[in-house]
């Protein structure tokens, strides 16, 4: 005998759907804060690169003053803050276009391992900041040779 | 506007409207700010990564075109996140006759590009003294 084609799910399956519905909704509200490995909403869009020894953040905000760029580091977790003001005060201008973003900004980013607070170098070049943390030793691959004997 | 959180806008690349662009890599259009004041136009871009030495602006048959080139040099290490993507940045604007085209200066600074178009004497308003009489 053939089972008909179209079934209704049974009642537990339904269960299971909905449930699965009301986690994903909680998740979403969670996947807002700055987690490494989540889509974020944030500004600055980040790049991150683990070399061996060190990670390498990279944002791309131009037209900063550094004086108005704040980077900070505790623990693992990185905190970019800083506002990214209009070029100048064209008083009396009209605009015609007006594409560029202006305001303040603020993103944490956690590292997956330990650094070391005071080796943090930051740059800014071309309107490109690049945040260097060197990883704290014990979080260094260590090569090891195996001996022959 | 000062207190205004920026938002995030991800980056359009550039698709022409008629042949395609022969040049290698990806392009990007840049966010640009355009404003006018009683003597001039200015034009501002975001050209993120590029250097004096890789942007090119251009004026010819009226339209201003500008290519800024980014060196991707191959980065060591794993990706660990990657929300933006690098690459060049190419757009164009028509210049009208409105503009002094002999007279247009450009600056790079912290990745903004300025391009200062002064207008044509013919376009700069003037006041037309009312005498009674």
């Amino acid at each position: 005998m053939l089972w008909p084609r179209m079934r209704r799910d049974p009642w537990w399956m339904q269960e299971v759907d909905r449930l699965r519905r009301e986690m994903d909704r909680l998740v979403e509200g969670v996947a807002r804060r700055p987690f490494l490995g989540f889509e974020t909403r944030l500004f600055p869009l980040l790049n991150v690169r683990d070399k061996s020894d060190s990670y390498v953040v990279s944002a791309e905000i131009p037209g900063m003053k550094t004086d108005d760029l704040e980077i900070k580091i505790e623990g693992e977790t990185l905190t970019m803050k800083g506002e990214r003001k209009p070029l100048e005060a064209a008083v009396g201008a009209s605009y015609h276009r007006r594409e560029r973003a202006t305001g303040i900004f603020q993103r944490s980013l956690t590292l997956p391992g330990k650094v070391d607070p005071e080796k943090v170098n930051a740059t800014y070049k071309d309107g490109v900041l690049i945040v260097t943390l060197v990883k704290e030793k014990a979080a260094v691959p260590r090569q090891i040779t195996v001996k022959a004997e | 506007m000062a207190d205004q959180e920026i938002e995030i806008s991800q980056k359009q690349e550039v698709t022409p409207e008629k042949g395609e662009l022969t040049y290698e890599g990806v392009y990007f259009t840049p966010a640009v700010d355009i404003y006018e004041t009683e003597k001039e136009l200015v034009l501002l871009a975001d050209l993120p990564g590029v250097e004096a030495d890789g942007l090119e602006v251009d004026l010819k048959d009226d339209y201003l075109t500008i290519v800024g080139r980014t060196t991707s040099a191959q980065e060591e290490g794993e990706s660990l996140l990657e929300e933006y993507r690098t690459g060049s940045y190419f757009r164009n604007f028509l210049v009208t006759d409105a503009v002094d085209q002999s007279a247009i200066t450009a600056s790079l600074a912290d990745g903004v590009l300025k391009v200062t178009l002064p207008k044509a004497a013919k376009a700069i308003p003037r006041k037309i003294p009312i005498t009674s009489g």
